[in-house]
């Protein structure tokens, strides 16, 4: 859990920054719900791997993605390292009990997976990836929410490192244990302020939505059809896909097995 | 606790979707009559407030940190079918945007965080409150022993949801013999023990928040009071003790599937590991452990003995308070 922490500490505070990275990658320009299927799939698919040479296979297809979107990869590598502790455990408990390999194919089938995840969340506008999310019928009181709270993370982010500047200038430090009760009153009552400061503007921006003509679902996307380029995207994500659950189940012949 | 990709049993990953859409489900009908058009930013400003919550880390000591996970505290605010769904959101986007918790683990991911942590942390709660004592109406939720009893929310739900993710991370190591999932013997104890500790920090903010959420804007935890049915179904429907009491009984009933997974895959499992034993090229440097059954089974049961336990405990220090309070009045 601390890896959320550490996670967004890195990215949250740029959270502006994020969609920077985006606009840098011709994966920036395709639709959000080709990239959202495709992705899918191909974790879906990387997710069953088990033989080591397809978790290998996958692997390397999700670095290749990775290296063709040109999203930097000081930013990947960020962003990977949150998840590395749980990788890490996993595949030296299932190394020290299976064996080296299984524990190698561990970690590899579960970095395949992240890098395809953080390619789809940094190659994407996040309020593109919304829409998206909505036109691939998901409930319109999810995705409302979604941008509301994504719009408030923002905001909220900021107040909250406005805070913390405050704090530091008071001369407070976090402290060491648990058993610090003035520490943790310190932070809850922050915690708390956030909360408070926040539900006024909650009162505001419902009188701001409804006045701009709003009605459970934020209408009026720019509603782009799937192109060709997109289509060719979401076709050769799922071909890899599909290919690799073919011979991870042995309907077709591994060609480059030894 | 939030699982990547590729960690999970691909049939556990499967069936924790299966679980969580038929919860989503019920809960998006429910959100039906219960969230208003005006109440979205509301919630979005909640769930916001949680995540960015998430952000603050507390020292556990010896130089490691935990953070809040704000179920139990979302759940109590605004109740248990807009904490899920609002959970359900924090989870989407930290999945989404950071690349947080993957996607076909999100099933569980959301089970545990979205679902079991608000459910447990809420039943948990409105079961409890009536020992509390103090003014006992919905708009006042912190008088008499309030804050104790949000605080031994809080700690629950964060150790029950961290033992379901244990749990899981234990059947995904025995149903694919090794492949996939982490062994009992480390997840059982690495996550319980950790959680534990951060349960106290949960606890400790949980409450801290709720008061001084309650002596600033008391205005946070009001919501709408609505009319008492008249007789029949919706009136035993109605009452908080027989909802907290299914939030309970719902989150046992969503452990269960994993138990007859494991029933059912276990000993396949175990026998093909016997049988693959011979022709594993792989060299073991510990010998496997042989018995999951009973490290999933002791599992399950410590988890189930530790609410009991901590309910009961908290039943019995409240009710002899409760009694020396009356008495001295």
């Amino acid at each position: 859990m601390t890896m959320v922490l550490g996670h967004i500490k890195g990215q949250h505070f740029r959270a502006h920054h994020i969609d920077e990275h985006a606009r840098s990658s011709w994966l920036w320009r395709l639709d959000a719900r080709a990239k959202l299927v495709g992705v899918l799939a191909f974790v879906v698919a990387a997710a069953l791997m088990t033989r080591p040479e397809l978790v290998l296979a996958s692997l390397c297809l999700a670095l290749l993605m990775a290296a063709s979107s040109m999203i930097p990869a000081s930013h990947l590598a960020r962003a990977y390292l949150a998840a590395a502790p749980f990788i890490l455990i996993a595949s030296l408990s299932v190394g020290l009990y299976g064996g080296l390999g299984k524990g190698l194919a561990m970690a590899a089938r579960t970095s395949a997976c992240v890098i395809a995840l953080l390619v789809l969340a940094s190659g994407t506008e996040t309020f593109a990836l919304f829409a998206g999310l909505r036109r691939l019928r998901v409930p319109a009181l999810v995705t409302t929410l979604l941008m509301l709270t994504y719009k408030f993370i923002l905001l909220l982010g900021e107040e909250l490192s406005r805070m913390m500047v405050a704090r530091k200038a008071r001369g407070f430090r976090t402290g060491r244990s648990l058993a610090d009760r003035y520490g943790l009153k310190v932070l809850s009552y922050t915690a708390g302020m956030v909360l408070v400061r926040a539900s006024g503007r909650a009162d505001r921006t419902y009188e701001g939505l409804k006045s701009r003509g709003f009605e459970k679902d934020f209408t009026g996307w720019r509603s782009v059809g799937v192109r060709a380029v997109d289509w060719a995207f979401l076709a050769v994500l799922i071909a890899a896909s599909a290919s690799l659950v073919l011979f991870q189940l042995e309907v077709v012949a591994w060609p480059l097995s030894t | 606790m939030h699982v990547p990709d590729g960690l999970m049993d691909p049939l556990v990953a499967a069936l924790g979707w299966v679980e969580f859409a038929v919860v989503a489900a019920v809960a998006l009908w429910l959100s039906r009559s219960r969230i208003a058009e005006k109440d979205l930013p509301r919630i979005a400003v909640l769930s916001a407030g949680i995540f960015v919550a998430q952000m603050l880390n507390f020292p556990i000591g010896g130089g490691t940190t935990g953070h809040l996970i704000g179920a139990a505290l979302f759940a109590i605010m605004a109740g248990p079918v807009t904490a899920i769904i609002g959970m359900t959101v924090i989870l989407l986007i930290q999945a989404l945007i950071f690349g947080d918790g993957g996607l076909t683990a999100f099933g569980l991911n959301a089970l545990n965080m979205a679902v079991i942590a608000p459910l447990t942390g809420w039943g948990v709660y409105t079961l409890l409150r009536p020992f509390a004592g103090g003014d006992e109406t919905e708009t006042s939720p912190f008088t008499g022993f309030g804050p104790v009893i949000a605080g031994i929310a809080a700690w629950t739900s964060v150790f029950v949801a961290a033992s379901a993710c244990a749990v899981e991370l234990s059947l995904s190591y025995a149903v694919s013999s090794g492949t996939y999932g982490i062994a009992s013997t480390i997840a059982i104890p690495a996550m319980l023990g950790y959680h534990a500790l951060i349960g106290v920090g949960e606890a400790a903010i949980t409450v801290g928040v709720a008061a001084y959420l309650w002596k600033v804007s008391p205005g946070a935890f009001a919501r709408p009071v609505t009319e008492k049915p008249a007789a029949g179904l919706a009136r035993v429907m109605y009452s908080r003790t027989v909802q907290a009491a299914i939030a309970v009984l719902v989150v046992f009933a969503l452990a269960l599937p994993l138990y007859f997974v494991y029933s059912s895959e276990g000993e396949d499992g175990l026998e093909r590991t016997m049988s693959d034993a011979g022709a594993d090229d792989g060299e073991p440097l510990l010998s496997a452990p042989l018995d999951y059954g009973e490290d999933y089974i002791a599992a399950l049961l410590a988890g189930m003995f530790g609410f009991v336990a901590t309910s009961l405990a908290a039943l019995g220090v409240l009710s002899v308070l409760r009694s020396r309070a009356s008495r001295a009045g």
